[in-house]
């Protein structure tokens, strides 16, 4: 085996993966056009991101990942397809005995670990942004309840706020038009535009794991009974996010969605003051078991 | 070989066909179904069997692992064990003991998860529990210095006494073997009776409380290891007195002395950052 | 790889089988690893049924929009053919799914079929070191899927039947909170058993293989299956026990109002979480490293070339084992771990990607200058190192914790670990059933039924698990039984898929009842001189007892 062969073979294969992945992308940019907050009919990539967090999952997933992997796999493919033309019974009836090739086993281990440093570079910088908590200007506490969700809004500096309410999947039966079936809940949260939301995630301290996600906004985080889980997300785009429970839960799992409405500043007001005459009260600033929210992460 | 047709040409051993793998088998599932019977309180024709199943099951269990291993002594005795197999249990027995470290992993795993993390602001409800504190606020805990460190003194020295009885194995001297066998038996049941006064007296319970949980969940599954020791130790006793043993010929033995030293050693891990460790700053108990 | 024996023909001698116990107690009472090697294949296969039946009936119930197919199941299971118990059974089926082909079918097909058979054979030994505990590894698995199939049919949830909190168990759904019932508590027992089942094998593999080598066996001269069930066992003997006592505080805590997982008594749910993957991910790679050592075999026989890279190859896959212990949290970057947690779990989990790089080129290397022939063994295992690529790069996606942010929980996720498991261990198990079944059984099989067969599940699982990863990327959810509209299309497409792998299961079924009415002897080596381990000078069907004389081991051609 010598390394001309492996060399002639890969540049074909390398030019057959850059054609298919530019009909790979060239498909995937008629989803980025649109804006919307929830997987669409037939998508086959991410939803597009709202948040700068999110942009940064896509640029990661798209731009880097998504390529490297589909070279590898298309490389690989490409190889197996060469040795078993070339070397089947009939084009190759003595086979060599070749077991060792030092300089390819030193590529074939060395190159996979360029390739990763690669990909690790901005993975920890995605992971260190995911995970450095900016200063937040409106903080939710979000729970996870058997099987809805729940959101508390602390009362801000100006007095706004200070309430409390459950968010409950449409009776299906009864799906008023418009409305998207398994979707669609009666209390959606809100949130103002461009301003960081701090999102303190906790399950019914006598209940089960819950996990609260949002794909637009790059933010997943499990609701655990006991603990009180942070995350932040800071949307770019006002309009309708939607996410679903990601870890089993029980029978309803599958039936209790998150809704959250990103409106601009006067809307997101005008919204407080209404809910806080609607929805139960909460007294003061949230807290969990005592512990001051701002102390959970460096 | 046993089954008496021509011997292969080696020294492995062949084992005849036994009914005890099924037969123990079936008697687990019965144990694991009465098991959860009398947990839950099930009924099963109307009756609530549980305890009675769970009885039988044990008593298969038991009755299985006494029959198996008479065949294993049975075949020793005629010459099936060469040295080769005698290796190939050697391997067994050590790695039997490396999966029962890993079972005692778990349990520390989980002390150290409570013992060192009892101040989270994430675990918001471990800190309200614990009043970040450990021992937890409100829990009275044993002093180490006392019955512990009794209890570590008499496995250490039935350490001492072990290693004399197989020093008397290895030297063929009867009198030091059975006499060093027999102290470490009573050196095991007393430290299992010291065992059994602290419980007794146990300031918190194993309900309700992460440091009773993880205290009684570590200890109980040493004791039971110790009693399990203790029950392999006078089996050996009894095998010394009927001459089973010989100075070349005694893994039965070797196996029960290495899994005391094993029990031991977890003592001393439970001893250091259970009792010790564990309690340092605790309220004492009187 | 793979060794010469000196000249080694005995068992022809010896065709009057001495000794052979006949009837029930033969299979019963076994003490010979060919017989219980292959109580492992007939157990492996059946509970494979079941779980294979599982799948598609889930899939049918995905196969459309709305709750359909599983208020019938439910009905027929527990009598209660309510929504609500459609539900919960559905749930009920992603866990018995997941536990069954787990614990109960590649488990006991390549640790405890194919290991049982060929271990000793490859390695030149008479037995296993432990014939008789060789033989409760098996039955306490019967035990132990009774245990799992119970807890089906009594109440978990409250006012429901079954277990349905996954595989992976998370108090508090697996605690009273979720699951007062009975139910949990069989399936805890059921994991038990099985646990304990594999630790003995496991313990049977390690001292079989470093005490009963034939003379001149060197570790380094071993086959690689050897190699690979040596270091599975010891992720065996070393994960085991920290799930039995995982699962044991979670008895406890049901049963015995301890506080381990409850975080209102001190404790914490995530603990369970810790300490299940931390037998978890040892586990993935307990299912895959046999695959592993079977798919460098039948590259090799097929090509006519020795394994390239050997040491390599053997080495890798110690790694492999041995970074496997200390990557568990990947499965848990949403739990709310450290930055720096997330960190080291993701190097670690990236460092993995270079053995098994290592692994995957080195196999298109051994067919690389050989003289490939495609009889259905190597058709399968040319599949696997495709789909197994597939599916390890997607794992390398889903190791940034980053970016498993978007696809945690996801359909990607579930396309990942179906890409290398039931794309990659399964195939491993067909290619070693196809490669070994003339040795097992002395009967050739059906040639082109077993091509037709390959390409069925082929197209089949691609067609199944491919268009999940679209729905993953558009995040849907995994364990539900109910979708947004919007995912339709490529669920419907991967139900379709799965009905074809359906039918090609029943091809195979066919192929095997066709193999042994038609009687076609298969001789002792009909794979031709690539065929080089010791298993192949012996005769098909084995003789009851091999190895009467031990074969000497005089060369190496690696």
């Amino acid at each position: 085996m010598t390394q001309g062969k492996l060399g002639a073979g890969s540049r074909k294969v390398l030019a057959g993966a850059a054609a298919l992945l530019a009909a790979a992308t060239s498909m995937g940019s008629s989803v980025l056009a649109q804006e919307v907050g929830r997987g669409l009919p037939n998508q086959i990539g991410l939803i597009p991101g709202v948040t700068p967090i999110a942009h940064e999952i896509d640029f990661f997933h798209n731009v880097i990942l998504l390529p490297i992997i589909t070279i590898i796999s298309l490389f690989v493919l490409g190889l197996l397809i060469y040795v078993m033309v070339k070397f089947n019974e009939k084009s190759n009836p003595t086979p060599s005995k070749t077991t060792h090739h030092t300089g390819l086993e030193v590529a074939w281990t060395v190159i996979p670990v360029m390739i990763l440093v690669v990909i690790a570079i901005p993975s920890f910088r995605l992971l260190t942004h995911q995970l450095t908590l900016p200063e937040a200007d409106v903080t939710v506490k979000v729970s996870g309840k058997q099987w809805y969700w729940s959101y508390a809004y602390s009362k801000d500096a100006a007095g706004a706020g200070g309430f409390e309410f459950d968010s409950n999947i449409l009776d299906q039966e009864k799906l008023p038009a418009g409305k998207l079936r398994l979707l669609d809940v009666d209390n959606e949260a809100v949130v103002p535009v461009n301003k960081t939301v701090r999102l303190q995630v906790t399950a019914d301290a006598v209940g089960v794991i819950h996990s609260f996600v949002i794909q637009s906004f790059g933010v997943r985080i499990d609701a655990v009974p006991g603990r009180l889980n942070e995350t932040w997300f800071k949307a770019e785009k006002e309009g309708i996010y939607y996410g679903q429970c990601s870890k089993i839960c029980g029978k309803d799992h599958a039936f209790m969605p998150i809704v959250f409405r990103v409106v601009s500043d006067e809307k997101y007001k005008e919204w407080l003051e209404k809910s806080a005459k609607e929805f139960a009260a909460t007294d003061g600033p949230v807290k969990f078991a005592g512990v001051e929210p701002t102390t959970l992460r460096q | 070989m046993a089954d008496g047709h021509a011997k292969p040409n080696h020294d492995y051993h062949l084992v005849n066909p036994s009914p005890w793998p099924l037969v123990g088998s079936i008697a687990a599932f019965v144990t694991a179904v009465g098991a959860i019977m009398w947990m839950k309180s099930m009924a099963l024709f109307g009756m609530k069997m549980g305890g009675f199943l769970f009885f039988a099951g044990m008593i298969g269990i038991l009755y299985v692992m006494a029959a198996w291993w008479t065949d294993v002594v049975r075949e020793a005795e005629t010459g099936d064990h060469t040295r080769v197999v005698q290796i190939s249990h050697r391997y067994g027995m050590i790695l039997f003991i490396a999966s029962e470290v890993m079972f005692f992993v778990a349990w520390f795993w989980a002390f150290f998860d409570a013992s060192l993390f009892f101040n989270e602001p994430i675990q918001a409800a471990r800190v309200e529990f614990t009043g970040g504190k450990w021992p937890p606020t409100g829990v009275n805990v044993f002093d180490p210095w006392h019955l512990p460190l009794l209890n570590t003194l008499i496995l250490l020295t039935s350490g001492t006494t072990v290693t004399w009885a197989h020093h008397g194995m290895l030297h063929n001297d009867r009198s030091a073997l059975t006499k060093g066998l027999v102290l470490t038996i009573l050196l095991g049941a007393i430290f299992t009776c010291v065992q059994a006064y602290e419980y007794a007296h146990a300031p918190f319970g194993f309900k309700g409380s992460i440091y009773g949980a993880t205290f009684f969940m570590a200890t109980g599954f040493h004791g039971f290891h110790v009693l399990v020791g203790t029950i392999f130790l006078a089996v050996c006793l009894m095998r010394v007195l009927k001459g089973q043993f010989t100075p070349t010929q005694h893994l039965g033995f070797e196996f029960a002395a290495w899994y005391w030293h094993f029990v031991d050693v977890v003592w001393l891990f439970l001893f250091v950052c259970v009792y010790v460790w564990g309690n340092w700053g605790g309220q004492i108990a009187h | 790889m793979a060794t010469n024996a000196a000249a080694h023909h005995d068992d022809h001698d010896h065709a009057h089988d001495h000794g052979t116990p006949t009837g029930w107690r033969r299979f019963m009472y076994s003490t010979n690893h060919k017989d219980i090697g292959t109580l492992y294949i007939i157990f492996a296969i059946f509970a494979g049924l079941i779980g294979a039946a599982m799948s598609i009936a889930m899939r049918a119930e995905l196969a459309g929009t709305g709750i359909g197919v599983f208020p019938g199941i439910a009905k027929l299971l527990t009598g209660d053919g309510s929504i609500d118990a459609a539900k919960n059974m559905y749930n009920v089926f992603i866990t018995a799914h997941g536990l069954i082909m787990i614990f109960f079918m590649v488990m006991p097909a390549l640790i405890g079929g194919f290991g049982n058979w060929f271990v000793p054979l490859m390695i030149g030994a008479p037995d296993m070191a432990f014939p008789r505990m060789n033989n409760i590894s098996f039955w306490l698995l019967p035990a132990s899927f009774a245990l799992l199939v119970t807890s089906t049919f009594v109440e978990g949830a409250p006012g429901m039947m079954g277990f349905g909190g996954g595989w992976v168990m998370y108090p508090p759904l697996s605690s009273n909170t979720g699951h007062p019932g009975p139910a949990m508590d069989f399936a805890i027992l059921s994991i038990h058993l099985a646990g304990a089942s594999s630790i003995l094998g496991a313990i049977n593999f390690i001292t079989t293989i470093f005490n009963m080598r034939a003379p001149g066996m060197t570790l380094h001269k071993m086959p690689l299956f050897a190699w690979s069930v040596l270091i599975t066992a010891f992720l065996l003997v070393l994960s085991l026990p920290v799930l039995a006592g995982a699962i044991t505080m979670l008895l406890t805590d049901r049963n015995f109002g301890t506080t381990f997982f409850d975080p209102s008594g001190g404790g914490d749910p995530i603990l369970f979480q810790h300490l299940f993957w931390f037998f978890g991910h040892p586990e993935v790679y307990i299912l895959i490293l046999p695959g592993f050592g079977i798919i460098s075999h039948i590259i090799s026989t097929f090509s006519k070339k020795p394994v390239f890279g050997y040491l390599g190859m053997a080495y890798a896959m110690v790694a492999i084992g041995a970074v496997g212990f200390v990557v568990w949290a990947h499965h848990m970057y949403t739990v709310g771990l450290s930055l720096n947690t997330q960190r080291y779990f993701v190097f670690a989990t990236m460092v993995i990607a270079v053995p098994t790089g290592v692994k995957i080129f080195s196999w298109i290397a051994t067919m690389w200058g050989g003289s490939i022939s495609f009889r259905v063994p190597m058709l399968w295992a040319v599949g696997f190192i495709f789909l197994f690529t597939v599916g390890g790069v997607t794992g390398v996606v889903l190791a940034n914790a980053g970016v498993d942010r978007a696809l945690h929980e996801t359909y990607y996720v579930v396309a990942h670990f179906h890409y290398v498991l039931s794309l990659g261990a399964v195939y491993a198990i067909f290619a070693a059933f196809y490669y070994w079944f003339p040795k097992m059984s002395g009967y050739m099989y059906n040639e082109g039924l077993g091509k037709i067969h390959f390409w069925l599940m082929f197209v089949g699982v691609n067609l199944t698990f491919f268009p999940q990863h679209f729905l993953g990327l558009a995040g849907m959810p995994r364990r539900y039984i109910d979708y947004p509209d919007a995912y339709a299309l490529w669920n419907t497409v991967s139900s379709w898929g799965s009905y074809l792998s359906g039918v090609g299961i029943i091809l195979f079924l066919y192929l095997i009842w066709d193999a042994f009415a038609k009687k076609v002897p298969a001789g002792d080596n009909p794979w031709g001189e690539g065929a080089n381990t010791l298993e192949w000078t012996l005769s098909s069907p084995p003789a009851f007892h091999t190895y009467e004389t031990l074969p000497r081991i005089t060369g190496s051609n690696h």
